[in-house]
């Protein structure tokens, strides 16, 4: 630190200053922290859990895209080694209808433009991945500091110059890296995100499952370094559109259901209740053993569509946006990638920052970075064209209900039947993945059509008890910042807020302990609905920052929810 | 050649058992190329580069041996990711070189080769010291040796590079290089100390030099020994961080007796009013001796009587230089050689007047402690050389809100001590200790004749804060939970009846009635505030008898109340978790059980079979 913050008056020009302030060490706040001390630039990092990664939460496959400029082990040598779980070596799509299930093998699919994918289990990677960002930084004046929640931007004649922080004296700062997740409160505070829209979102609720040793390779059937990676979808989730996971760890199990927000909320649909029912489908039973089961952590995140919600000009001022808080996140049919996109995209803002810095104007950066974006072939993932025409077409309501007409009609079934085999070549196109729509047809008729007219029937049994979710939630580790909660309901009406009773995956309807509840309320005589709230089992997944009425922050440094594995 | 497979044809476990039958390397790279100008599956590319890597490998050992061979691999033909597990296999240095040479040479990836290089550097770190015998100095630059010798630890060796380096170039920057290392891993033998000269000999640029502030009791050659805990107490009780310090006292003074082979003990201080009745806690928490003074004056802190007692204590049996020193059959030392203090309000009051009459310094509001020699160069210190100070408490203080960590040393100065060295600890910074009532100490009384002059200030008046609901130490707590929704005020009321019936009573609410959206009356409400919530977030109580009411029995619940003798739950769900925790369950409605129980204990005949039955009989 180039002074000290008892020395600080609180005069602007006495504020710390710095060349870079990224806040958040997840993939993409550490690639841009990296990149940007290996172009010698002095760099602070915030974070706001008590270590990085005690607030990340991912479905769990990592990617290393052979086209991209920057790969994860490419910044961090000996990524792969130190902080994954098991590479991909087998990728399968289920689809399922009732217990029939047809499965195609698309690791072809998997595999395009693929140099290597791992699963990981995120407290551990990001946690690994902070150690290297603090040596890396401090070599050039800079460091990371854990514990620090960083509340919006410091602005100084209406131009962002720095951030305020919760715990410290705001910081000035010629380049800000918001790499602060799903739920930015710096894009926020910038204008370029918001909550308003269930379409534009995905949640993810997912359980890491214990198993014993050896497990793994017995039930995949894969090596010591090899592991498998499963997609499900069809008629699992009662006409929620959404899919299922399962990914194998070293010795554990990410089992997660990923659900269009709309969709669950529109249909009340309870996650965790999803998640159940992927966890005791039968063909499970082939991995799950009732009697072991064990649950370690349960988990869930909010999930930006980058098709809608990938920022075009990700950047503002002073200010770049890398990852999830950029919309970055690219769920295209089975192709799921978002933290390689923002390690790329954290690559790029370093890169752009020294661009503009060797031309004398720090200030250009965002627009170098926007362009580096568009350059690299990033936005054109995150926002394919062929979807933005094909959604001109397919997405509207009528024309949505009429594709699903024909495909679940005789005709449509015959179609299917007639193209049998040729469909796993179908969905093993990478072109045809990033084009589909997001209706009903892709995600649950399709599926569920495939499944009974070619699939067959599952013969294993699975009688896993899931937890409940009171359970679940008593099992997280929480720091809670007592008399202080971090989300206010500003509207407390069952007509403004209810949805998040359901949608919240820690609340449910009829159970006590979550954190939305439905009460009725008696006053002047009338009865009326109502909702509350209680942080304290909040998992900080920012779903009913969309779906109620709420004023919504993530809780003070190293408080609120710790999750181990992630 | 026309190409015996088309892999497109094909899936890549058809493609494996296809090329496995396949021997000749230039077929298969026919292969490779049609899968790469084709569906490029990495796994397929995988499958034909593995035969192909086999195949060659046979026609390898059949025909002649290659310069690779002495590699264990050959980079080139491996990915960055796989490069590093066959590396971490390889200990041996100078193969890791030939692998970094062979990497350079070839395809030079810069990530390979700082996996190499890290490597190597592990095992070149590993290594033994270099043996000096075998540094050839005659050949070495004096940068070289400076180098060479941070290897060395031994005062020995080194002298006998000195000897060598004499004996052959007698370059005096070597010499000097290596007597520095000699210095930092030993010590510089003590300096001469300037004599003491008057201020005006001593600084005669300074138009009106004075003295080094001196204090008229300070010490000369000293007598030091043992870690003293200033025990403060509260309402008749230790506070927690006493038993912190005393805990972590225990700890360094066993780790410094066995450093030192030292038998040096743990000193706990008491002052106040009925304070000798703490002395047997004190020592079951780990001191060695309790030194206690009591009077009636002191029931309240007050800073002056209590800096001098403590001083009093402090200087007892010792030589202070001044004054007649008092014989104590305890202690043999003139002035303790630590001493911890909380940083509570008064603790900081207190050490910042002890450590000053004490002729010291203080570390306040520490969190990390730990004692070890230090080696320092420092101009006011040493004059500038290299000194070992031994038995140095080291005092970790955070700056920075915490964000950095300064180690605050208290080390004497030539012709001047500064002992005790001492601290004040934040509260909460150690773990309670378990106490041990076996453990046997010595328990000392002091009596100090306290002056009148002291008590200039005097506590006319005090007050206990409002510190919120105090529900522990009740014989009986009412709780009640969300089972009270259908009319949340008489809810409430019962549970008042309720406490009412018992002598010490008191009533507790669940997490979810604070974060409810409840309309209750206003004669009831201030009993469902947040102090009055039990668990996790709340208050974690003990009482004899738990009476929860519609309260389902949350794990964060549970925590606050588990301990409980007995627990009564009372609840409209059977499956309810609390039921797995209560001693009595009754299934029913708190609207119906509660008055029944109320009835039940206002006649003093607990009619156990009216209260099942408005309990729906279990």
């Amino acid at each position: 630190m180039s002074e000290t913050i008892d020395d600080a008056t609180g005069a602007s020009d006495e504020y710390e200053q710095y060349e870079a302030v990224v806040v958040g060490c997840g993939p993409g706040g550490a690639a841009a922290a990296a990149a940007l001390a290996d172009e010698g630039v002095e760099t602070l990092v915030l974070e706001r859990g008590v270590d990085a990664g005690s607030k990340n939460v991912s479905g769990g496959l990592i990617y290393a895209e052979e086209s991209a400029p920057y790969t994860i082990d490419g910044l961090f040598p000996g990524f792969r080694e130190a902080a994954t779980e098991r590479p991909v070596t087998e990728y399968q799509l289920h689809n399922v209808a009732g217990s029939q299930v047809k499965s195609f093998d698309i690791t072809d699919l998997h595999e395009h433009d693929t140099e290597w994918s791992d699963a990981v289990l995120r407290r551990k990677m990001d946690s690994w991945l902070a150690e290297r960002v603090h040596e890396r930084t401090r070599e050039t004046g800079g460091g990371l500091l854990t514990e620090v929640k960083v509340t919006g931007l410091l602005r100084e004649e209406g131009e962002i110059v720095g951030v305020t922080c919760e715990e410290l004296d705001p910081i000035r700062a010629e380049l800000v890296v918001a790499a602060d997740g799903v739920n930015s409160e710096l894009a926020r505070d910038a204008g370029l995100m918001d909550w308003e829209e269930p379409e534009e979102w995905f949640q993810g609720v997912k359980a890491v499952v214990d198993l014993p040793d050896g497990a793994i390779q017995e039930r995949f059937g894969v090596g010591d370094g090899e592991g498998a990676a499963h997609l499900f979808s069809g008629d699992l989730f009662d006409g929620v559109r959404g899919g299922g996971f399962v990914y194998t760890n070293e010795d554990s199990l990410s089992i997660g259901s990923v659900f269009h927000l709309d969709s669950v909320a529109t249909e009340l649909a309870e996650p965790h209740e999803l998640l159940d029912a992927l966890l005791t489908h039968p063909f499970l039973g082939q991995w799950l053993d009732d009697a072991e089961y064990a649950e370690r952590e349960y988990s869930a995140k909010l999930v930006p569509d980058s098709k809608k919600a990938a920022l075009r000009s990700p950047h503002q001022g002073r200010l770049v946006v890398v990852g999830d808080a950029a919309g970055q996140m690219q769920a295209q049919g089975p192709i799921i990638k978002g933290m390689n996109h923002a390690v790329t995209a954290g690559g790029l803002a370093a890169e752009a920052y020294a661009q503009a810095k060797a031309r004398g104007d720090t200030s250009r950066a965002g627009e170098f970075y926007e362009r580096k974006l568009r350059d690299e072939g990033v936005m054109e993932k995150l926002r394919p064209r062929r979807y933005e025409v094909a959604s001109a077409l397919g997405e509207p309501e009528p024309v949505a209900n009429l594709a699903d007409a024909v495909v679940d009609s005789a005709v449509g079934r015959f179609g299917v039947r007639l193209l049998g085999d040729r469909l796993e070549r179908l969905y093993s196109s990478p072109a045809l993945s990033m084009m589909v729509p997001d209706t009903r047809t892709p995600y649950v008729t399709l599926p569920t059509v495939i499944a009974e007219e070619l699939g067959a029937p599952v013969d294993e049994t699975n009688d896993v008890e899931p937890p409940e979710l009171a359970d679940r939630i008593g099992d997280l580790t929480y720091d809670t910042d007592v008399g202080n909660p971090h989300i206010e309901l500003l509207d407390d009406s069952a007509a403004a807020s209810g949805t998040a009773v359901t949608a919240c995956p820690v609340s449910a309807e009829g159970f006590g302990g979550g954190c939305y509840r439905r009460e009725t309320v008696a006053s002047n005589g009338e009865r009326e609905e109502v909702v509350s709230l209680d942080t304290q089992p909040c998992i900080e997944c920012g779903t009913c920052a969309v779906v109620a009425e709420t004023d919504w922050e993530h809780p003070r440094g190293g408080k609120g929810v710790e999750f181990e594995e992630g | 050649m026309t190409v015996a497979l088309d892999p497109d044809e094909h899936t890549v476990a058809e493609l494996r058992e296809a090329v496995g039958e396949i021997d000749d390397p230039d077929e298969l790279e026919s292969i490779l190329a049609a899968e790469r100008d084709g569906r490029n599956r990495t796994t397929a590319v995988d499958a034909v580069e593995a035969r192909l890597d086999a195949v060659r490998e046979e026609a390898d050992e059949s025909g002649s041996g290659a310069a690779a061979d002495d590699l264990p691999f050959d980079p080139g033909e491996h990915d960055v990711s796989e490069i590093g597990p066959l590396v971490n296999e390889i200990e041996d240095v100078d193969t890791l070189r030939a692998l970094l040479d062979a990497e350079a040479a070839g395809e030079d990836r810069t990530p390979v080769k700082t996996v190499i290089e890290s490597r190597v550097e592990k095992f070149a770190d590993e290594g033994e010291e270099p043996d000096a015998d075998e540094l050839d100095l005659a050949e070495m630059s004096a940068a070289d040796v400076g180098n060479a010798v941070q290897d060395i630890d031994d005062g020995d060796v080194l002298r006998g590079l000195i000897e060598r380096e004499e004996a052959g170039e007698d370059r005096d920057s070597v010499k000097t290089l290596v007597q520095n290392r000699i210095d930092s891993v030993e010590g510089e033998a003590e300096q001469e100390l300037e004599p003491d000269l008057p201020p005006e000999e001593k600084h005669p640029e300074l138009d009106h030099p004075t003295a080094d502030k001196r204090h008229v009791r300070a010490l000369e050659d000293g007598s030091y020994g043992d870690m003293w805990v200033y025990c403060e107490t509260q309402a008749g009780d230790l506070v927690d961080v006493s038993r912190e310090m005393l805990g972590k006292a225990r700890a360094l003074m066993d780790g410094y007796n066995d450093e030192y082979d030292a038998d040096e003990q743990v000193v706990a201080v008491l002052i106040g009013d009925d304070v000798a009745d703490l002395a047997a806690d004190c020592v079951a928490y780990g001191a060695d001796v309790v030194v206690y003074h009591e009077d009636a004056r002191l029931e309240r802190f007050n800073h002056k009587p209590y800096a001098e007692v403590f001083c009093d204590v402090a200087r007892w049996g010792g030589d202070p230089g001044a004054g007649n020193p008092e014989p104590a059959d305890w202690r043999d030392y003139d002035e303790p050689r630590y001493v911890l203090f909380p940083a509570t309000n008064n603790g900081r009051d207190l050490s910042a007047q002890v450590q000053a009459e004490l002729d010291s310094g203080l570390a306040s509001d520490c969190s990390g402690l730990y004692i070890e020699d230090a080696v320092i160069s420092n101009p006011v210190k040493t004059g500038g050389s290299n000194r070992t100070f031994e038995r140095v408490l080291h005092m970790k203080r955070p700056d920075f809100s915490g964000f950095e960590y300064s180690t605050i040393l208290c080390l004497d100065n030539p012709g001047r001590e500064f002992h005790p060295q001492g601290a004040s600890v934040i509260p909460g910074s150690f773990d309670v200790p378990e106490p041990d009532p076996e453990r046997e100490g010595e328990i000392v009384e002091r009596d100090v004749a306290l002056d009148d002059d002291w008590f200039r200030v005097e506590v006319t008046e005090y007050d206990q804060l409002e510190g919120g609901v105090d529900l522990t130490g009740h014989d009986v707590v009412v709780a009640m939970g969300r089972g009270i929704g259908d009319d949340p005020t008489r809810g409430m009321e019962l549970a008042l009846d309720l406490a009412d019936c018992f002598e010490d009573a008191d009533v507790g609410v669940s997490r979810g009635i604070v974060t409810g959206s409840y309309q209750f009356d206003g004669h009831v409400e201030q009993y469902t505030a947040e102090e009055r919530q039990i668990g996790e977030t709340g208050q974690e109580v003990e009482p004899d008898l738990y009476v929860a009411a519609g309260i389902s029995g949350a794990i964060q619940h549970k925590v606050g109340m588990d301990d409980s003798d007995t627990i009564v739950a009372i609840n409209t769900d059977p499956e309810a978790d609390i039921r797995e925790f209560s001693d009595y369950f009754v299934e029913g409605d708190l609207f119906e059980v509660l008055p029944r129980l109320v009835d039940a204990l206002e006649s003093g005949e607990v009619d156990m079979a009216a209260l099942a039955d408005g309990g729906d009989s279990r």
